[in-house]
């Protein structure tokens, strides 16, 4: 277990790293010239002036070995200075901090939802297994995950915001707007988390101390509740761990939808403005954040089933 | 074909029919794709227009077929390359052993901790949009699955008896890789690349949707439909055409997968949960 955890907390700086370097070559590998670009994520304003060029490149040692240039990069970056960007002309933190924040807020009311419905949804089958109802949660949770985002949200606007006019079509502001980015971004995790609490209370029921506490005479309902929704609902602490990493990026196509301005939106907007700064912050911050939570899920993971231990070191 | 069971049949049925319908498109289509009929703009489905027409006037149903081409080829070569890909960093990691798998498994958890969207932003970002920089992305986002799957079995595999008698009998690693591992894998990782497919084939339509796909005047079924909306409420079905498309095909492949994984071998044990995420 020490092994693996020193593992993965290696893999995890080696992939930060290696993201922060990647995108740290932006300027670098795009059309262009690189000082001109790196000057303008530092100081406010074009500079054209050749003379004022020279002075600042020396200045920010853009002539410098590209090690030295990187960490140096880092260490601002690992300060909170991540420079100005290109469009808004204010620094990136400040754009990035409250998008993280919308989106972290979205993601968790998407997680909380499906949790929700998965649960009831993935008892009532596992209850009912092998019948109607079972079948049909089944096959109905399992095609959600053919479902396009980008297909979903035009027709939910259509219908609830443009037909009957109950909910606003975009826009981040209050309960109702949250409705349908919510409904849309969570139709895949219920897909998944459902199908894994099933699978999770099924084992549960036949587990010999639930065995023991029917035969002792314990109702049904209370047997379900106290005894196996309790393991049966294991599974999905990780797979809710990984699907927040997995959303953080995943929301850029609901976000541009529905005109959402959190982290998908701000990396999108920030490529097709190449507006380096910008898109520098973005990446790394949501790829930092999704791989801690990949590794937490894994560390979670192994220590919820010690048999996977023995299979794969 | 036999003991397969009716909703896979059902499944493959149809979409064999999509696939066809979309291979003749060029013969069958009743109109030119590219064709404007100004005066018909965003006429609803029946007549001369069986789905009706676009903002432009083209004919809703020439484009999906047209369109269809797109969008199932790109799906179809990035699953190929990711199989590809993926398949040989698996097994050359089971069979090296030692620092190489090391190596190959760590940068495995690297790319599988990166979010696909973003990376296939980011590259979109250095490359510029269109054709070959999506296949790009979606490669360089989409081995890690096959190459878990692959590495997995291939260890099992090489565990078994005929592997070693094989060796004793004097056949070259390279002999034993083609003729008895790579054999063994073939309906698992079939299995898998199905499944892939649905999802690569949704991923090919989100990116094309937010314009850094397919560029005009190419189109494809996430490109339509980010065009009709804007004119939903005039022609509802400009928008659920194509997408309905995409599901339908998506769902057919997901429950074909399906049947081939539980076929094909009896499931591993995951290594990472964020694996199956990305595999279902």
């Amino acid at each position: 277990m020490m092994l693996f955890l020193a593992r993965r907390t290696a893999t995890l700086g080696v992939s930060v790293l290696l993201a922060s370097f990647l995108v740290f070559l932006i300027p670098y590998v795009t059309p262009g010239d690189p000082a001109r670009k790196i000057i303008r994520s530092r100081v406010s304003g074009e500079v054209v002036d050749e003379a004022t060029v020279q002075a600042l490149t020396l200045q920010l040692g853009i002539g410098d070995p590209l090690w030295t240039q990187y960490l140096r990069w880092l260490g601002r970056f690992g300060s909170g200075d991540m420079g100005l960007s290109y469009t808004s002309r204010t620094p990136v933190v400040e754009q990035v901090l409250p998008a993280l924040w919308i989106t972290l807020s979205m993601v968790v009311a998407t997680l909380g939802a499906a949790a929700l419905v998965s649960v009831l949804l993935g008892t009532a089958a596992a209850l009912q297994e092998g019948r109607l109802a079972d079948k049909a949660i089944t096959t109905v949770t399992q095609a959600f995950i053919a479902i396009p985002e980008y297909w979903l949200a035009p027709v939910l606007v259509l219908i609830f915001a443009l037909k009957l006019s109950v909910l606003p079509s975009a826009g981040w502001a209050g309960p109702a707007s949250a409705v349908l980015p919510v409904t849309v971004l969570a139709l895949r995790p219920i897909s998944h988390f459902t199908s894994a609490v099933r699978e999770g209370v099924l084992d549960a029921l036949s587990a010999e101390h639930v065995v023991a506490a029917r035969s002792r005479g314990l109702g049904r309902r209370k047997t379900v509740l106290k005894h196996v929704l309790p393991n049966g609902l294991l599974p999905l602490t990780t797979l809710a761990a990984v699907w927040f990493a997995g959303l953080l990026g995943g929301s850029v196509i609901v976000e541009v939808i529905f005109a959402i301005p959190g982290m998908g939106r701000l990396l999108y907007d920030a490529v097709l403005n190449s507006d380096i700064p910008l898109a520098q912050g973005g990446v790394v911050v949501v790829v930092g954040l999704a791989v801690v939570l990949t590794t937490a899920a894994d560390l979670v993971h192994r220590l919820l089933n010690p048999r996977m231990r023995a299979h794969h070191a | 074909m036999r003991n397969l069971p009716a909703h896979v049949l059902v499944a493959a049925s149809i979409l064999a029919l999509i696939v066809l319908a979309v291979a003749l498109s060029p013969w069958i289509t009743p109109h030119s794709p590219a064709a404007q009929d100004l005066g018909a703009r965003l006429s609803p489905p029946g007549g001369d227009h069986w789905l009706g027409t676009d903002h432009l006037g083209r004919d809703t149903l020439s484009r999906l077929l047209e369109g269809g081409r797109f969008s199932l080829t790109i799906a179809a070569l990035a699953t190929v390359l990711t199989g590809v890909i993926g398949t040989a960093v698996g097994v050359a990691s089971a069979r090296r052993r030692g620092w190489l798998d090391e190596f190959l498994t760590r940068t495995n958890d690297v790319f599988l901790a990166l979010p696909e969207m973003v990376l296939a932003l980011f590259l979109v970002a250095l490359l510029g949009s269109g054709y070959p920089s999506l296949l790009l992305a979606l490669t360089v986002a989409g081995w890690t699955p096959f190459a878990r799957l692959a590495r997995a079995l291939a260890y099992d595999v090489s565990a078994r008896g005929f592997i070693e008698a094989a060796r004793v009998l004097g056949c070259t690693p390279r002999f034993i890789v083609m003729r008895h591992i790579l054999p063994h894998l073939a309906a698992p990782l079939l299995g898998q690349a199905t499944l892939r497919f649905g999802q690569l084939l949704i991923s090919v339509g989100a990116l094309s949707y937010l314009g850094l796909g397919v560029q005009p005047p190419q189109s494809d079924w996430g490109s339509m439909l980010a065009a009709a909306q804007p004119f939903a409420l005039r022609s509802p079905l400009a928008i659920l055409a194509p997408g309905l498309a995409i599901f339908v095909v998506a769902l057919c492949v997901t429950l074909i997968g399906q049947h081939l994984v539980r076929r094909s071998t009896t499931p591993l044990a995951p290594t990472s949960p964020a694996l199956e995420v990305r595999n279902a």
